[in-house]
Formats: C-alpha cells, structure tokens, sequence
C-alpha cells in the first residue's frame, strides 16, 4: 500500500548503507529519526499492544518518565480501550506515531497500520516471528524467531529501549529535525511517493452518494463515490483526482 | 557502559545538516547497544544459574500443588512483572499456573495510594489475597523500591515464597531477609538491568514448566499447598 506521506519512505536504507537489507540497527535509526521529528513538531505517541498490554504501557512510561534524570518528558500514551481502532481514530492527529506491538498475524494491529496514512499519522510495529507484508508499515522493528519468547525474554523490550534513546540523541540535533530543512527536503527529493498516480488513502466519515466525505492525511475532503459501490463509514478509500477509485479491502482472516 | 559517545559530539561546531551522518552514528550505536545486552542477559544467565535453579526448583513445588504466583513493581517494572505473571498465566507452552500482577488495577492502587500511602499498594493486595504457600514475585531495578520491600516483609509473614529481581548490586532487595530467592543483574543501566531481568524471568518460567511436566497433573482437589514458606 502507498504511504501518504513522503517523509518516511524517502528516509530509506540507501541513507544509511546503500543497502535494500538494512540491519535491524539501521531500521532503529530511521524509526528514532521520525519518530524524534514528530515529537519535534508536536507530535504525539500512541502506543497499542492488543496481545501484550504491559509492553504498550512500558513504552509509555519510558517517554513520559524517563528513567534518565534530565531528558524531557514526551508526549506518549498507552490506548489499552477494547476497540483500539476506534479509539485511536478519534485520538490521533495528523503529525503524530502510533506505534504497535504484536505479532504479524495480530488483526488488530493490521487494521491500525492500514488506516494510519488516511490519519496522517507515521506507524511504527514491533514484533517478532514471521514479518508484516513488506510496506504495511513505515518502520518496522522486528525480532526474527519462532515469535513466542522474544516478547518475553527481553529482546522485545531492547527494541523500544533503544528507540528511545536513540531518539533522544535525535532531538539533541534540532537543527536536523526541522520540518522544511535542507537536510530534511534533499533526503524527501528521492522517493517522494506522496500524491503520484498511485493515489492516497481515504478514510470514509460520511456518505451521500455520489459523494463521501473522507479523512486524509491533509484533512477532511469531498470525493466522487460513484466508481466504488457499497461505501460504509469507516472504509478506507484509494482516491486520486477528487475520486475513489477503490475500497481497500478489510483485514485478511487469521491464517 | 563501554559505549562510545564520540557520536554525540560531531554536530556541536557545524551546521546540521547531515542526516546521512546522524543515522549512520545511530546505526552504529544501535547495533552496539544490541551487543551489549545479548552479552549482560548471557552473563546473568550463566552468573545465576545455582540460584535460578533453587528459585525455579521452589516455585514449582508451590505452584505445582495450587499455589498461586502474584507478581509486582514500579513503573517500567511493573510492566515486566505483567508480562512475567501472563508469561506464567497463558504460556506459549505447558501448564497455566495462577500468576497475576497487583499492579493492573487502577481502582485498587490509586485508593490505597489516596487513604494510606503508595508504600502499600502491594501490601494490602497480598493481605487480601495471599496464602501459606503462595509465591511473591518482585521485579525493582534499584532493589530499593520501598513498596516492594514492604510487600515482600508481609508475604514472608504469611507463608509466602518470595523471590526479588533487582539490578545494580541488588539493593535492600539482596540484603533483605524477607527476600527468599533474589536474582541480581550486576549492572547499571535501567534499561539493560530491565532486559536481563526479563531473560531471568523467562529461564525460570521455563524452568518451572520443565519441573511442572516432571509431575502428572493431579486431579481436581482442595488447594492447599505441599509446604509452607
């Protein structure tokens, strides 16, 4: 699926190694990069862990509370409701992470990285065993094993440490940070995949054919419906020139 | 730590604008910080083997006869000793066994916290819940966490089996006689310590089920537990 945004896809590998196979290490640079500029520009985190609660609460604590005297508190928040989805639909706003925890397999948790372009937001999985789809997600920090002891033997825990202290090494380096720097646009310039003909992602607020009012990541938009059919509040719409073209389909069913 | 910083300082005196530079320095610090902790969780491991297998050999012949597990802790903590109670709770493998954390409800902390202070949070949890025979699981980086050591002086009184994962050099947790079994990560970064206590937390997990597969899973009876603390 296309990101919405530029930003994230256009800080690849090839930044750092030159290499398509980054090392987890390298995926860990990009994710506290982004990360770090969103908090920059106000952004907030949203942590969700639907089958590993005290890890989604971990993560929270770590960024609200550091254990390290003197770095600042940042904005980060457990959503531990019944229906995360829709809870973090009306929490997160454009600008802000939302970083879950699970497996690849975990519904919920495909469910929140596909519409997270739609809420303009940058999405950041961890997890372990098997991998999501290459690109259900901007950064993906992974632990590659059978995926049943790393969410408990410490190696899950060690990839949101670090994420947070590299990204407070990041917002060390303001100057890097800033939204329209040069360092920031000449990285974009390469893979800015944002509004090409691939389309961006709609989520639907209301309909009244032959129209839906839709979320993107720019805000809220008036599209033409009448080339999908079936359009229900909450589907999430591929639109391109003020039309929608396609309804994303719904989560695959457990494997 | 024998982590470089060197990384920390490139940009003081120039003009930031080498992302490239800054990714490649977290790359690498990153990977660093990866090694590190593969290191210190095999260490702890291998320094605590004699008594990982007495606390796991102590644990299991409670929790084998009914006992039930209750695991606490602050802050980050208290998330490990959540995840530890529904590693032993809901196990990728083996039996279930009755652990959960004290630290889960809010209804329950913040109005001991409100009447009668933090410092008892978990006490009065395990003045209501515990039993002869139970087991009281404590995770604190410091070792010094003053809720900790009040909940592990009430289990101790009752019956319970205690067992501290501390860091540092084990803190009031190590020194107390309160603390049955205490298992130290020897080291000094929050976040390290909090790793390897979780790689303690599951060596016993697999322990425990290891002897809990030793025995035939006993029939529906009374729960009383085979010996006292």
């Amino acid at each position: 699926m296309v990101r919405s945004e530029g930003e994230a896809m256009a800080l690849t590998e090839e930044h750092v190694h030159g290499s398509a196979s980054a090392h987890a290490g390298d995926a860990l640079a990009l994710a506290a990069f982004g990360l770090a500029r969103r908090f920059a520009t106000g952004g907030s985190l949203w942590c969700v862990a639907p089958e590993w609660r005290p890890h989604a609460r971990h993560v929270a604590v770590e960024f609200v509370h550091p254990v390290v005297v003197g770095k600042p508190a940042l904005p980060a928040v457990c959503v531990d409701a019944t229906d995360a989805v829709s809870s973090l639909r009306a929490l997160v706003r454009p600008g802000d992470v939302v970083l879950s925890l699970g497996v690849a397999g975990d519904r919920t948790i495909l469910d929140i990285v596909r519409r997270v372009p739609a809420w303009g937001a940058m999405s950041i999985w961890i997890g372990a065993g098997p991998r999501p789809p290459r690109g259900s997600v901007d950064h993906a920090l992974w632990v590659d094993d059978d995926g049943t002891s790393a969410a408990y033997d410490g190696r899950l825990v060690f990839q949101y440490h670090v994420l947070w202290e590299l990204t407070h090494v990041c917002l060390e380096h303001p100057g890097l940070l800033r939204t329209g720097s040069a360092a920031c646009d000449a990285a974009a310039a390469d893979v800015c995949v944002t509004c090409s003909d691939e389309g961006r992602l709609g989520e639907v607020i209301s309909v009244e054919p032959p129209t839906a009012h839709v979320r993107t990541a720019s805000g809220i938009e008036a599209v033409d419906v009448t080339l999908v059919a079936d359009v229900s509040v909450c589907d999430l719409l591929l639109i391109h020139a003020g039309t929608a073209i396609a309804v994303v389909d719904d989560v695959a069913p457990d494997r | 730590m024998s982590e470089t910083t060197d990384f920390l300082y490139p940009f003081i005196e120039s003009n930031e604008d080498d992302v490239g530079s800054l990714l490649t320095d977290l790359g690498r610090s990153a990977r660093s910080k990866f090694l590190s902790s593969a290191a210190l969780r095999a260490t702890t491991l291998e320094r605590c083997t004699a008594s990982l297998a007495a606390t796991a050999t102590a644990m299991a012949r409670r929790l084998e006869g009914g006992s039930r597990m209750f695991c606490f802790g602050n802050g980050g903590s208290s998330t490990d000793a959540a995840s530890l109670a529904d590693l032993f709770s809901c196990p990728p493998w083996g039996r279930p066994v009755a652990a959960r954390s004290l630290v889960d409800d809010t209804a329950i902390l913040t109005a001991v916290g409100n009447d009668v202070g933090f410092d008892l949070v978990f006490t009065r949890q395990l003045v209501a819940h515990g039993h002869t025979g139970d087991v009281a699981v404590g995770l604190s980086t410091s070792g010094n966490s003053r809720n900790l050591l009040a909940a592990f002086a009430s289990a101790a009184s009752r019956g319970m089996l205690t067992v501290g994962i501390a860091g540092y050099n084990g803190g009031d947790m190590a020194r107390s006689s309160h603390v049955q079994h205490c298992l130290v990560v020897d080291d000094d970064s929050v976040h390290r310590i909090q790793e390897s206590q979780a790689a303690l937390g599951f060596e016993l997990w697999r322990q425990v089920q290891l002897q809990l597969a030793t025995v035939t899973i006993p029939a529906a009876r009374p729960i009383a537990p085979t010996e006292t603390g």
